[in-house]
C-alpha cells in the first residue's frame, strides 16, 4: 500500500500537529512524552504505506485508547514535525510487529 | 552505473552551482546520473544548465523515496546542510544500501559537527565536512579528493 501523507494532511482535518519546523530529536522526544506505546522502525520503513524519514531507531508512538498514532514528518525547507493521525484498531497489530526491537 | 544526487532546501547558495558541478564530475565517469529534490530546488537547477548539459534527469523527492529501492543506484550523493537533509540522506542511505558521500556543510562550525555527528552514527558513508555558504570552492576541493578516494578503491 502507498499513502501519501501530504495529500492527507491536505485533504483531511482529522489530525493534530503537535510540534512543526523543528530538528528531527526533538520530535522524536516530543512522540516519547506522549505516547503510551512506543515501537521503532528503520528509516525508509512504511508506516501505513507511508515512509517514514529520520534517524534510526524512528520512534512511532500509539494512543491505543484514543485511536491514534503519532508520527514523524519531515520536508526539506520545513524541517521534521511530529503529527497525530488517527488510527484503525485492525491496522495496531500490523504496525507493532514491525517494531525492531529497541528498549 | 547509475547515481543520484539528493538536494536539500535550496537556500544555502552553495548547494545548486555544487549539484551542477557533481552532476559534470559523474557524468564524467560514467555514471547516469538523477537529481532528487524539492520542486524549489529542482528550478534552479534547472535555470542553472537549460540544455542539461551537465544534469541529468530531476526526480521528485518525495515520490522518488515512495518508489525507492535497494541497489536501484550505484552510489549516492547527498547535500546535508540541515537537520532535514541529514534525515533524508540517512532514509535514503538505509534503503538504497549503496556507496554513499555526505556533502556536510554549513556556516557554523557547531552545525557542520552536529550533521556530520548524525550521519556518521546511522551510515557508512563517506563524509566531506566542511564551513562553507556562499562559496563552493571548499565543499567542491573535498568532494574531488573523495570521489578520487571511492574510485581508486574499486
Amino acid at each position: 500500500m502507498s499513502f501519501c501523507l501530504e495529500t492527507y494532511l491536505q485533504q483531511n482535518d482529522d489530525y493534530e500537529i503537535l510540534l512543526a519546523r523543528s530538528g528531527v530529536k526533538e520530535c522524536y522526544k516530543l512522540i516519547k512524552d506522549n505516547s503510551k506505546e512506543i515501537i521503532h522502525v528503520n528509516p525508509g520503513d512504511k508506516v501505513l504505506g507511508a515512509r517514514l524519514i529520520g534517524i534510526p531507531p524512528i520512534p512511532v508512538g500509539i494512543n491505543e485508547d484514543k485511536g491514534t498514532i503519532l508520527i514523524t514528518y519531515t520536508k526539506p525547507c520545513h524541517g521534521t514535525a511530529a503529527i497525530e493521525l488517527p488510527l484503525k484498531s485492525e491496522d495496531i497489530a500490523e504496525i507493532r510487529e514491525m517494531d525492531i526491537g529497541v528498549n | 552505473m547509475k547515481a543520484l544526487i539528493l538536494l536539500g532546501c535550496p537556500e544555502a547558495p552553495s548547494q545548486t552551482p555544487m549539484a551542477v558541478y557533481a552532476s559534470y564530475k559523474l557524468k564524467q565517469l560514467g555514471y547516469d546520473v538523477s537529481i532528487a529534490s524539492n520542486p524549489a530546488a529542482a528550478k534552479l537547477v534547472e535555470v542553472s544548465d537549460p540544455e542539461k548539459n551537465y544534469i541529468g534527469e530531476l526526480l521528485n523527492i518525495d515520490k522518488c523515496l515512495d518508489s525507492l529501492e535497494e541497489g536501484q543506484f550505484d552510489l549516492l550523493v547527498g547535500f546535508v546542510h540541515k537537520d532535514a537533509a541529514a534525515s533524508f540522506f540517512i532514509t535514503y542511505y538505509h534503503i538504497l544500501q549503496t556507496k554513499s558521500i555526505a556533502l556536510v556543510f554549513e556556516q557554523d562550525g557547531d552545525l557542520v559537527e552536529e550533521y556530520r555527528e548524525m550521519v556518521e552514527s546511522s551510515t557508512d558513508a563517506e563524509i566531506v565536512a566542511v564551513r562553507a555558504y556562499h562559496n563552493p570552492t571548499p565543499l567542491r576541493v573535498r568532494f574531488d579528493k573523495t570521489l578520487n578516494k571511492i574510485m581508486e578503491s574499486e
